[in-house]
């Protein structure tokens, strides 16, 4: 497209800016480790290259490099310009301020007039000649807030504006300028001069085409050298713009270069363009520009206007970048967390439900060695929100099996074992959301005395609430009582509760069954008819047949002579083989996530471990036993069922009706008086009809040897 | 070795060699594409190694143009501060400026072929950004691949885009995970009915390898594995 005739103002095409994200982060690393609240300007560097796509123009380019090395030299020397002919550096500077009110408060008129003055200086001097990437030398300004990773900045690039100003006498592809002999003397010339180390990153220079067609590029320095038999001249550059019609914006100082360096009132100008690494004379430029004369140009103090602010898609306001997804830790934490949950999601389990883990709220009651293990488990698996109950502290021996301590937690005292739980989670992934309750548990058959009812009662409600507001309950505590009021409140409100327990050499990690009050939804049908008398006449469902389940304390009951070993466990059981916690902790963790897996829920059946079932598992995360106890003396491990007892001190519809009907009035009872349970469910009928029977044993024991029948 | 016996996997310096006839192939047959530059880059710097470790870089390829539309959508943060502009007399209309009416935002992706020694296998880590250098997140992406890949990404076991560090760069970048690489390479390799010889098929490991995952991203090397 030519354009003849008219004498059009001359509109050039603004640079625009890139800045690598690289940029960014190094800049970001000066500021911390070098720079501090310095905010003197910075020297730094550009790139930029001509167009080499017919439809996208370049940029200016900033990039890691564009910044000081970290050379630890004091001196504000520019840095180790590497440029390569895809890379021409051109200076400039930067002022990055330490505030947002400062960045505002820059003076932006001020500051582009002074780089102005740089450039002018260099075309009076002679040095914009020698060193003619000088001519595009701009200016940035920034502020890099650096706890929200938000980058403010905004380019200029500085134009020595006419005034008059210059006129386009003529314009068009240089393929419809020269001859074809010119045009591939031409290209000849300029791939030469691209291809030269030496000049390959001068973006300023000339190109004259003698009587024979024959043409050459050539520094600008030897301009005045060059005189003779010169049919043609064109002043050259590498212009990053696309367009067909406009040249690009370095082209208005190298116009000032030349007309007051050379006195040149009329200028051929020639856009260097290329395709793929060649010169493209249908997509380069030439033209012809009239510039008339300048009133005070010739005078070295005078400065020309200048303008160059970058647009922001059409307004003159700086440009804003949040780099947080990159460079803030805990972002970059986070999403390492969830890839690797995602892989294991991608890779083995693609029915993995992470987004159940990531809501799930679990309330750890006990922040010892049960406590730490298992809170770490269920971070690795991506659960987020932990509530950790303990009213210990941290004592010396602790840090050694309670992997969440350290030496530190146990000085001066000791730490609450609670917080620094919590603190510590914080350390290992600053997303989680903990939270540490410093309580005691209330428990049964220790009594209190009046003056601490009041502080009690308010115990057991902050418990129920707690085990209200979480999801699942995990019973972590060194004592059985400890366990008894959260599995009731657990049972009551058909809370997912898993209890972990420890023997010296033996553990048991068990998942309590629902609470006898609101049955299976699928049963629910049948019993919400008897359920019409109301919540207090509710009756076990097992007389449908349907067994729940049973409960830490179920065991108990269900065999009552072989309770002596059962009994051996957390009775007061403070040294175990240090390898149990983490195995049972893990185990309970695992457990859970079955349970969540699980289409039922709470409510699913009990599973054992069968060597029969190979491999093929009809959920993918295997089978969803019920308890599991092992045994370290003989590495073995064992998958059982125990359903639930209608005694159970703990589980039974009686017990959970007496609590709902009388609330605290009866755990007052059941904390006060050690054998209130025991009466309560019948347990001590039961005992004593038992110890009857084993009177009548003894009394005919040497009758009958040979019939002995254990219990 | 023949290729039955092997496991998929390329030691380092097979894949420097491999780099470079990847690199020299690439130039001949991809005209349309700029050419891949090996960047020499260390680990450890302090080693006097005389091996040239590095990776393959291919950059600002052009993957995309959105439409008018997305122009909004893809803009930048408080705006509502950025209202302090340029006071003082520059306001004045400069008429040598010219004003460009809406931009279309383009979207760059810069690709490195990095070994990976954990896996030995190659591994493709790539980023992409508008023109203005703004990092694109991984689900602006996944909008500008071939419609056939965001399929793949979602079903095949053998594809996915992960975000991790770039081990020269030190900075977030995304990559596809190579767990999967050594299985499918071999497949690759034992289905072609040309039955290449050991030698030949590590020749051919990188092209191979990248005419299978370039697809993701649309960028077809038009030359078959085994010629």
């Amino acid at each position: 497209m030519a354009k003849e005739g008219s004498e059009s103002i001359l509109q050039f095409t603004p640079l625009q800016s890139s800045v690598d994200e690289g940029f960014w982060h190094r800049l970001s690393f000066l500021k911390l480790n070098k720079f501090g609240i310095d905010d003197s300007p910075i020297l730094i560097s550009g790139f930029y290259a001509p167009c080499s796509h017919p439809q996208v123009s370049n940029h200016l380019t900033l990039l890691a490099e564009s910044l000081p090395s970290d050379s630890n030299d004091e001196s504000a020397a520019p840095p180790i310009i590497r440029s390569n002919r895809n890379r021409c550096s051109v200076p400039g500077i930067l002022y990055n301020t330490n505030t947002m009110e400062s960045f505002q408060a820059l003076d932006k008129q001020g500051l582009l007039k002074a780089e102005a003055m740089k450039i002018w200086e260099d075309i009076h001097s002679g040095k914009a000649v020698e060193d003619c990437a000088a001519l595009s030398r701009f200016l940035l300004i920034s502020f890099a807030d650096l706890k929200k990773w938000n980058f403010h900045y905004w380019f200029a690039f500085p134009a020595l504006a006419f005034d008059p100003p210059a006129t386009l006498v003529d314009l068009r592809p240089a393929s419809q300028w020269f001859t074809l002999e010119e045009a591939e003397s031409v290209s000849a010339a300029c791939n030469g001069w691209r291809n030269s180390s030496a000049t390959a990153d001068v973006p300023f220079f000339f190109v004259s085409i003698g009587s024979d067609s024959s043409a050459a590029a050539r520094h600008l320095k030897d301009l005045e050298a060059c005189q003779h038999d010169v049919q043609k001249l064109l002043f050259a550059f590498y212009d990053p713009c696309h367009l067909l019609n406009n040249p690009g914006w370095p082209l208005r100082n190298f116009l000032a270069l030349i007309s007051s360096r050379w006195n040149l009132k009329t200028v051929r100008f020639l856009c260097y363009r290329e395709n793929r690494g060649f010169a493209d004379l249908n997509l380069s430029l030439v033209g012809e520009a009239l510039v008339s004369v300048q009133p005070g140009w010739r005078e070295r103090q005078c400065v020309p206007n200048a303008v160059g602010w970058e647009f922001n898609k059409g307004r003159k306001i700086p440009r804003c970048i949040n780099l947080a997804k990159s460079m803030d830790s805990t972002r970059l934490a986070i999403s390492a967390a969830d890839l690797n949950l995602k892989l294991m999601r991608w890779r083995a389990l693609p029915s993995l439900n992470l987004d159940i883990l990531f809501s799930l709220k679990c309330l750890l009651l006990g922040a010892g060695t049960l406590g730490c293990q298992v809170a770490r488990m269920l971070m690795a698996w991506g659960v987020r929100k932990i509530t950790l109950l303990d009213n210990g502290r941290v004592a010396m021996s602790n840090p050694l099996r309670q992997s969440l301590y350290t030496l530190d937690n146990c000085l001066n005292g000791g730490d609450f074992k609670a917080t620094a739980a919590v603190r510590s989670l914080q350390r290992i992934f600053p997303a989680v959301e903990a939270e540490g309750v410093v309580m005691a548990i209330p428990m049964p058959g220790h009594p209190v005395s009046r003056q601490e009812e009041k502080s009690v009662l308010e115990d057991c409600k902050r418990l129920n609430d707690l085990i209200d507001s979480h999801d699942v309950i995990f019973l972590l505590t060194d004592t059985r009582e400890s366990r008894w009021l959260p599995t009731l409140l657990c049972a009551n409100t058909n809370k997912i509760a898993i209890t972990a327990a420890l023997g010296f050499d033996s553990f048991l990690v068990m998942r309590h069954g629902p609470g006898p009050v609101n049955p299976n939804p699928n049963l629910k049908a049948e019993t919400e008819t008897s359920l019409a008398a109301g919540i207090d006449n509710l009756v076990l469902t097992n007389t449908d047949g349907w067994h729940r389940l049973g409960c830490y304390f179920c065991n108990d009951v269900v065999a009552p002579t072989d309770s002596t070993s059962n009994r051996t466990l957390d009775q007061q059981c403070t040294v175990t083989r240090p390898g149990l916690a983490p195995i049972a902790s893990a185990l309970a963790v695992e457990l859970l996530v079955g349970i969540l897996h699980h289409p039922n829920g709470i409510f699913a059946e009990a599973e054992i471990a069968n060597s029969n079932s190979g491999g093929n598992f009809e959920l993918p995360l295997g089978i969803l036993p019920h308890q599991i106890r092992g045994s370290l003396p003989h590495f073995q491990q064992m998958t059982l069922v125990g359903h639930s007892s209608n005694s159970c001190t703990a589980c039974c519809s009686t017990v959970v009706s007496e609590y709902r009907n009388r609330g605290m009035e009866f755990l007052l009872q059941a904390i006060n008086h050690p054998t209130y349970l025991e009466d309560l469910t019948g347990l001590t009928e039961l005992m004593r009809s038992a110890n009857a029977f084993q009177l009548d044993w003894d009394d005919e024991i040497e009758a009958a040897d040979d019939e002995c029948v254990e219990l | 070795m023949d290729v039955l016996h092997w496991d998929g996997t390329l030691s380092a310096k097979d894949f420097r060699v491999g780099a470079f006839a990847f690199s020299q192939k690439w130039e001949s047959l991809n005209s349309g594409f700029p050419p891949w530059v090996w960047v020499l880059s260390s680990k450890h710097p302090w080693l006097a190694s005389p091996e040239e470790e590095g990776y393959l870089s291919l950059e600002k390829i052009c993957i995309s143009r959105p439409n008018e539309e997305d122009i909004d959508q893809i803009s930048q943060i408080d705006t509502g501060e950025e209202e302090i502009g340029c006071p003082g007399n520059e306001d004045v209309i400069d008429d040598a400026t010219l004003v460009q009416s809406s931009h279309h935002e383009l979207h760059y992706c810069d690709f490195h072929i990095v070994y990976s020694s954990t896996f030995r296998v190659p591994v493709l880590y790539f980023r992409s950004y508008c023109s203005d250098g703004r990092p694109l997140p991984l689900d602006e992406i996944e909008k500008d691949l071939p419609a056939c890949s965001s399929k793949e990404l979602s079903k095949s076991k053998w594809t996915f885009i992960t975000q991790e560090e770039h081990p020269y760069l030190k900075r977030p970048w995304f990559k596809l995970h190579p767990c999967g690489t050594a299985e499918w390479i071999k497949l690759l390799f034992l289905s072609d009915t040309a039955k290449p010889k050991f030698e030949v098929v590590l020749e051919l490991y990188l092209l191979s390898w990248f005419s299978v995952v370039g697809q993701m991203f649309g960028l077809r090397t038009p030359f078959k594995i085994s010629n």
